[in-house]
C-alpha cells in the first residue's frame, strides 16, 4: 500500500452545509514552525475563527488533527481536537487511542469541519476518500452503542470518534469520545460537534509511514524508552503510575490537605474513606484487564473494569484516574467505590465530562445544604453530601445528558447554573472561565493555582502536568542552564512559596505544548523528559529529516501558548479573568493552616508569569516584540486590527 | 527450541510489537507487514497477539538475543523461552496472581519494585521476557 513520509501533513476541509471536501497539503515550513497537532490547531483557529463566530453556529470550525510523530511507535496515538468553545475560550484537548495513527495511514492528518448538516451525519474516511453518510440511525445512541453499531457497519478494524447523547443535546463541556472510555476536548468540542449534527467520524487506513533516518530513529527510541521503561526509569513514580494508576493520590492527598472534600469546603478526608476508593480495592475487585494507547511503553495506565456484585453488577467501564476519586468521591463525600465507578462509566456512556458533572453536583449539594436549593428544585431527589440516594444520583446523570427536569439546570454547567439560581450560589461554584476545576488542589500547590487560573482552555492540568518535579536530583542547575531552563528547581517546587512559580509554569506550558504538538503524551514526561526535551527532539528530527537545533525545536511551544493567548484576548479575556475560583481566594483551608490565595500571594505570581512570557502585566496581551520574536508579526497586526491594545 | 510465547490476557493492545516488527525489513511502519499481529476484539475487551515467526529477528532492536517484539512489550505478554522455562514462567505468573491483583496487568518478571510484591525477597528486574 501507499507509503508516506512521516513529515508530510495533509488537511481536509469538509463543509457539512454543502457537502464539499477540499484537500490541501500543509506548507512544509509549518512543520518547522508549528510541528503538528495542537500548535497547528492554534494557528488555524486564530486564522479561521474569531470574535464574530458563533461557537454553535455553522462558521465555527472543528479541527481534529495528528502530527508528524503519530503512527510511529512514540506518538501514543495522541491527537488534538480544537474549536472555539461556547465559553469563547480555546476548546482544545488531546486524546490517545488508535484514531490518530489510523488517520495517518489513511493519508489524512487534519480534518477541518465547518458548516452544519440538516440531519444527523457521520464522516467515513477510507484511504483519503471522504463520504458524508446518514447517521439518523445512530442519533440518540450512547457512546458504546455507537461504537458497536459502527463496527458492525464498517468492520472491526475501523477507528472511531463520536459523541454521546450529551453532545447531541449541547450539554455543557461534553467532550468527544473514542475507544469507548477515552475522551478529549472537554472545553466543549463535543457540544460543537453536536451543533454540526455530526455524530461520528470513522476512519480506515492501510498505508505505511517512513521516517527520514531509520537508524537514527531507532537509536533515539532506545534513549527515550530508557527514561520510561519500568526497569530503567529513574523516576520512582513510573512503575507505580503505570500499573496501580493515579487513584493512589486519593490517599496521599487526604494526608496532605490536598483532597477537595464536600465541594472543597474541607481539604482532608478520613484515611479509611480515602482508602476505600483508592487504587488497591479498584485493582483487587473491579479491574478486568489493562489497556494502552497506540505504542505506549507503559503496561497499564488504562484499565477496564466491571462492577462485580450488587445493584449495578455487570456494568462495564474503563479508566479510573486521579480525577474520578475526587469528583465522584471526596467532593461528594462518597466512599462507595461502586457508586464512583458507576457514575464514571455512565458519564462515558452518555458522553458527559466527569468534571462538569462532579463539580456541578457538588455545587448543587452545597446549595441544598445552605438552603439555596430545596427538594422542590431537585425533582424530589435527596441531594446531600454523603450521597444518601444513590439510585437517584445515578438517574440524575441520565437526566443531565438528556436535559430532563433538574438535569436541565445542571446541564448548563456550574457557572451558568449559578447565574440562573443566584442567591449567592456563585460563591460555591468552582470554575474558571466558565469551566469546572479538575482534581488537583490549589491552596497548597501554588503552581497549580496559577496554572488553572491562566489556562487558555479553562482548568486543564495537562497544560503543565505534572505539578511537582519528576525527580529534581536528576538534573543539576548547570545542566538546566545548558538546556535553556532558567529555574531554581528547589524554590520552584516549594508548594506554598510564590517565588519562581511564574517561570516554572512558563517552562511547563511551553514544553508540554511541544509534546502535544509532536504529538506525544504529557503523561510520559517522566524521569527527565519534562526538563530535558532532547530525546523528543532527536526522535522528531530523525523522523522528519528536518534540521533544527534544540532551541528552534522549543519555539513551537512558545508559539502555541502565545497563539492561544492571542485567541482569547481577541475574545475579550484579560488579566482579571486569570484568577482561581472565589472559594480559593476567600477561604483558608480548615485544619491544615494553609491560607487562602490572597492578592498579595497570587498577583506577584501572575506578574512573574506574564513578565516571563513577554506579555502585558496590565492586560495579559502578548507584546508586539514577543510575537515578532516568534515570527508571529501577523498575529500582532491582527490583534491590533481587531481593536486589542498591543503594547510594544 | 526457543520460541515466542504469548500470555493473551496480559496483552494491553498497544501494538508496539506489530509496529516495530513491520519496520524492521524496510524501515516502513505498516502493521500489515508485521509477523506478529494484534487482534483487537470489538468492545475493547480482548487483545490477542498472533505470531507467525520463529523469533529470529531480521534486525533486533537490542543486541541481547531477544526478538524486537518481546523487547518492546511493556506488560510481559510476550516472552522468548525454551518450553521448560516457559512452563516455569507461566507458573510464576499464576502463583503471583493469587497473592496480588497487580499481576492481572503486568507479568511478575516485568515488575521492578520488589518491596511492593508481597512475599518477594529480591528484585525481579524487568529483563523483559
Amino acid at each position: 500500500m501507499a507509503v508516506r513520509e512521516a513529515r508530510e501533513q495533509v488537511i481536509l476541509w469538509v463543509d457539512l452545509s454543502d457537502g464539499s471536501v477540499r484537500r490541501e497539503a500543509l506548507p512544509e515550513e509549518w512543520t518547522r514552525m508549528y510541528l503538528g497537532a495542537r500548535c497547528v490547531h492554534a494557528r488555524l483557529l486564530f486564522d479561521h475563527v474569531g470574535p464574530q463566530t458563533d461557537p454553535l453556529g455553522p462558521d465555527n470550525v472543528l479541527f481534529l488533527g495528528t502530527g508528524p510523530m503519530d503512527g510511529l511507535p512514540v506518538g501514543m496515538g495522541r491527537m488534538s481536537v480544537a474549536c472555539k468553545s461556547p465559553r469563547r475560550t480555546v476548546a482544545e484537548g488531546s486524546f490517545g487511542g488508535f484514531f490518530g495513527p489510523e488517520m495517518r495511514r489513511a493519508g489524512v492528518d487534519y480534518l477541518a469541519i465547518r458548516g452544519q448538516a440538516d440531519h444527523p451525519v457521520y464522516l467515513y474516511i477510507e484511504d483519503g476518500r471522504v463520504e458524508i453518510r446518514d447517521a439518523r440511525h445512530l442519533w440518540g445512541l450512547k457512546t458504546h452503542e455507537t461504537d458497536a453499531a459502527l463496527r458492525r457497519e464498517l468492520g472491526a478494524e475501523v477507528q472511531l470518534r463520536y459523541i454521546g447523547p450529551a453532545g447531541e443535546n449541547l450539554v455543557h463541556a461534553s467532550p468527544i469520545f473514542g475507544n469507548l472510555n477515552q475522551s478529549g476536548g472537554r472545553a466543549g468540542c463535543g457540544e460543537v460537534m453536536g451543533s454540526k449534527r455530526l455524530k461520528a467520524i470513522a476512519v480506515r487506513g492501510t498505508g505505511g509511514l517512513r521516517v527520514a533516518d531509520y537508524d537514527a530513529f531507532l537509536e533515539a527510541y532506545k534513549a527515550f524508552r530508557e527514561r520510561l521503561d519500568l526497569a530503567t526509569s529513574r523516576d520512582p513514580w513510573t512503575p507505580v503510575w503505570s500499573t496501580y494508576g493515579a487513584p493512589v493520590l486519593a490517599r496521599l492527598f487526604a494526608d496532605m490537605g490536598n483532597l477537595m472534600t464536600r465541594n472543597a469546603q474541607e481539604m482532608g478526608w478520613p484515611e479509611d474513606k480515602a482508602a476505600r476508593i483508592s487504587c488497591e480495592p479498584y485493582l483487587e475487585r473491579y479491574v478486568t484487564k489493562a489497556k494502552a494507547c497506540f505504542g505506549c511503553p507503559w503496561p497499564a495506565c488504562q484499565k477496564l473494569y466491571e462492577i462485580p456484585s450488587g445493584r449495578w453488577q455487570g456494568l462495564k467501564g474503563g479508566n479510573y484516574w486521579a480525577g474520578q476519586p475526587v469528583v465522584f468521591g471526596s467532593l461528594l463525600d462518597n466512599d462507595d467505590l461502586d457508586l464512583v465507578l458507576v457514575l464514571s462509566a455512565l458519564c462515558n456512556q452518555y458522553g458527559l465530562d466527569i468534571f462538569h458533572v462532579g463539580y456541578t453536583l457538588a455545587w448543587a449539594m452545597e446549595c441544598v445544604e445552605r438552603g439555596i436549593l430545596t427538594r422542590a428544585d431537585t425533582d424530589g431527589l435527596d441531594l446531600r453530601f454523603g450521597c444518601p440516594d444513590k439510585e437517584g444520583l445515578v438517574d440524575l446523570v441520565r437526566k443531565i445528558a438528556l436535559r430532563e427536569g433538574f438535569g436541565a439546570l445542571l446541564a448548563l454547567g456550574c457557572a451558568e447554573a449559578a447565574k440562573v439560581v443566584g442567591k449567592g450560589s456563585e460563591r460555591y461554584c468552582l470554575a474558571v472561565k466558565g469551566q469546572e476545576l479538575e482534581g488537583i488542589a490549589q491552596r497548597n500547590m501554588y503552581m497549580v493555582a496559577l496554572g488553572i487560573a491562566v489556562s487558555e482552555v479553562g482548568p486543564d492540568h495537562t497544560r503543565w502536568y505534572p505539578p511537582y518535579p519528576c525527580n529534581p536530583n536528576l538534573v543539576s542547575r548547570e545542566e538546566l542552564a545548558a538546556l535553556g531552563v532558567d529555574l531554581d528547581l528547589r524554590l520552584a517546587f516549594q508548594g506554598r512559596n510564590p517565588q519562581e512559580k511564574g517561570k516554572l509554569l512558563r517552562w511547563f506550558t511551553i514544553s508540554r505544548g511541544v509534546v502535544e504538538s509532536l504529538p506525544g503524551c504529557v503523561f510520559l514526561v517522566r524521569d527527565t523528559l519534562g526538563l530535558d526535551m532532547r530525546p523528543w527532539w532527536r526522535l522528531f528530527t530523525a523522523a522528519t529529516g528536518l534540521e533544527m537545533d534544540y532551541e528552534e525545536f522549543l519555539l513551537p511551544g512558545e508559539r502555541v501558548v502565545n497563539l492561544e493567548r492571542a485567541f482569547i484576548v481577541r475574545e475579550g479575556f484579560r488579566r482579571e479573568d486569570d484568577h482561581p475560583p472565589l472559594r480559593m481566594q476567600l477561604e483558608d483551608v480548615p485544619g491544615f493552616g494553609y491560607p487562602r490565595l490572597a492578592p498579595e500571594v497570587f498577583e506577584p505570581m501572575l506578574d512573574e508569569y506574564y513578565q516571563a512570557n513577554g506579555w502585558s502585566l496590565r492586560t495579559s496581551v502578548p507584546r508586539r516584540a514577543t510575537l515578532e520574536r516568534l515570527g508571529l508579526k501577523d498575529v500582532a497586526d491582527a490583534l491590533a486590527a481587531a481593536g486589542v491594545e498591543v503594547e510594544p | 527450541m526457543k520460541r515466542i510465547h504469548v500470555v493473551e490476557d496480559l496483552c494491553n493492545g498497544c501494538r508496539l510489537c506489530e509496529t516495530f516488527c513491520s519496520s524492521l525489513t524496510n524501515g516502513v511502519f505498516d502493521p500489515a507487514q508485521a509477523r506478529i499481529r494484534v487482534l483487537k476484539v470489538p468492545g475493547e475487551e480482548r487483545d490477542i497477539p498472533l505470531v507467525d515467526c520463529s523469533g529470529r529477528c531480521i534486525r533486533p532492536l537490542y543486541e541481547d538475543g531477544r526478538p524486537t517484539c518481546v523487547a518492546v512489550c511493556p506488560t510481559g505478554a510476550l516472552f522468548y523461552a525454551e518450553l521448560e522455562e516457559a512452563m516455569a514462567r507461566r507458573l510464576d505468573l499464576e502463583l503471583a496472581r493469587r497473592e496480588h491483583p497487580l499481576f492481572k496487568v503486568i507479568a511478575p518478571w516485568k515488575w521492578p519494585l520488589p518491596w511492593r510484591r508481597p512475599g518477594a525477597e529480591k528484585a525481579a528486574p524487568g529483563e523483559g521476557g
